[in-house]
């Protein structure tokens, strides 16, 4: 092995950046944009400068694995994303693990294949672009925990006594290499919580995943989906998990928007909140309640926030 | 990390399934199965089995799994190359034979959902941004509400730059060549926890 596979957050973010380039997220814009808000104010709190570019378009790797692209146009937007990224001679920091994972694992394809990467400049040159590889991929995961330390510092609404849980999302840990813990069992959420007041709980099936990639959610809900959420739920019922986390507003869609279902199919009461870590962090550092976006979610959140007195 | 070995030497028994040689290191696959036994999928569907997909690959036997509904089912979790002691890319060689059974009229209904999905994407240059006007009033009103732009800001240039994209790199036309007529079913290949006997040909 050349890289390792688990590297501390100051290796993998040497220097904090001043200014970076935020990669807008479908979903995490459309679906769940408090996602987006509660990132734009915790940086801002932060001190650190994000910029959005209303050129970037959609990342398309959801719709390559849900086989309706060939990698032929998902490495073509990837160049050109990334492009418009190193033009401003900045780091691409993603609030979506399929951003994430799906840009990274492109990006890598167009930097170890030469008539790859000689393909997609090929075409993204016609529209004046050019993609070298100078851009880092990082998620914006890796930064709250890179800076866990202030973000303690500034809490000023403490979550004591808040059990959340996390899900971790596949596309994060699965990139396995030079990430910020072991895919197999990643624990830093549960740090990042317990530096936020609130007590981390372990789930049995915290590992398994939301069961929504490669557009499951829509072809196989009932006969794999449901059944699987179901196991995960039932494990955080008996847990005691009061709220969740998720760093992929994808993953929040499946652990949301399914709850009323798996109610209905199994009829079982769950209620268990699905927000992003993100809007967790906002929410302890004072961040207004309304710019947090919690209209969004189906499963509500006014028990938690009546338990925060917030 | 294997993949970064040269491409060049793919030319294999398995070629034809990966088509982009993703995947160069299929060959060394120990057979050990933790691919399987981590498998959400395979847990809940147990004739979906990793390790016997690479097996078949391997043997010049994928045929079987093309016209199955079973390749249909994997959550691309990546758990399976989270564990594999080899670090085969395996959710990459799914997406491949994914693209094989489209090419061959199998599982176009688990197809066309996206097909459509991704045409709208073209419009907006945004995955799941809805077509209808009252959904689309529900999302700016949310995002009024927080206090940023009614609409993600996509630019005109952003928009036809990637509708461009498409038309170059041929995916407009790929979309467009999938149609109705050319479906053909797709069932269980594999008895259910029988996963070493084909249905179909019984060998």
């Amino acid at each position: 092995m050349e890289k390792a596979r688990v590297i501390r957050p100051e290796e993998r973010i040497p220097s904090v950046p001043e200014k970076l380039f935020l990669f807008r997220s479908c979903t995490g814009s459309v679906e769940y944009p408090g996602t987006e808000s509660a990132i734009r104010e915790t940086l801002k709190l932060l001190g650190i400068e994000a910029v959005m570019d209303p050129d970037q378009t959609c990342c398309s790797g959801y719709l390559l694995t849900c086989s309706a692209h060939k990698p032929e146009v998902s490495l073509a937007v990837t160049a050109r994303n990334l492009a418009i990224a190193e033009k401003k001679d900045l780091d691409t920091y993603t609030f979506c693990n399929g951003c994430f994972g799906y840009i990274s694992e492109l990006a890598s394809i167009l930097l170890h294949n030469p008539a790859y990467l000689e393909m997609a400049n090929g075409i993204v040159s016609k529209l004046g672009y050019r993609y070298e590889g100078k851009t880092g991929i990082y998620h914006v995961q890796e930064l709250w925990y890179r800076l866990k330390e202030s973000i303690a510092e500034k809490v000023v609404r403490p979550l004591k006594g808040l059990r959340v849980a996390t899900h971790n999302g596949c596309h994060y840990v699965a990139r396995q290499y030079g990430i910020l813990d072991d895919g197999g069992y990643p624990t830093f959420h549960e740090k990042m919580f317990e530096m936020l007041g609130a007590t981390p709980v372990f789930y049995k099936e915290r590992q398994l995943c939301c069961g929504y990639s490669v557009g499951r959610g829509f072809t196989h809900k009932e006969t794999m989906v449901q059944p699987h959420l179901y196991k995960k739920f039932k494990s955080a019922k008996e847990a005691g998990v009061e709220l969740l986390t998720t760093v992929c507003p994808g993953c929040n869609v499946a652990l949301d928007r399914e709850q009323p279902n798996l109610n209905m199919r199994y009829g079982e009461e769950f209620g268990i909140p699905v927000i992003d870590l993100a809007q967790l962090i906002a929410l302890a550092l004072g961040v207004p309640i309304q710019k947090l976006g919690f209209g969004a979610n189906t499963t509500s959140l006014d028990g938690v926030l009546e338990k925060l007195g917030a | 990390m294997p993949r970064e070995r040269d491409v060049d030497r793919t030319e294999s028994l398995y070629a034809k399934v990966d088509i982009y040689k993703l995947v160069p290191n299929l060959e060394t696959c120990l057979q050990c199965g933790k691919c399987a036994g981590v498998c959400p999928v395979a847990n809940l569907s147990p004739s979906y089995n990793p390790r016997q997909i690479i097996n078949d690959i391997l043997r010049g036997r994928e045929d079987r799994w093309l016209k199955s509904e079973e390749i249909w089912r994997c959550f691309w979790c990546a758990n399976c190359y989270t564990l594999c002691p080899m670090d085969i890319p395996f959710p990459l060689l799914m997406m491949q034979m994914r693209y094989l059974a489209i090419e061959r009229g199998y599982g176009l209904k688990y197809f066309f959902p996206f097909k459509r999905f991704a045409l709208r994407a073209i419009e907006d240059a945004l995955t799941f941004s809805p077509a209808k006007p009252e959904a689309r009033e529900r999302i700016m009103k949310l995002r009024t509400a927080i206090g940023l732009p009614p609409w993600p800001e996509v630019s005109d240039k952003a928009r036809a730059e990637y509708k461009a994209l498409f038309d170059m790199t041929g995916a407009t036309d790929f979309l467009n060549s999938i149609t109705e007529e050319q479906e053909k079913p797709v069932d269980l290949m594999y008895l259910e926890g029988r996963i070493t006997r084909g249905k179909s040909e019984g060998n």
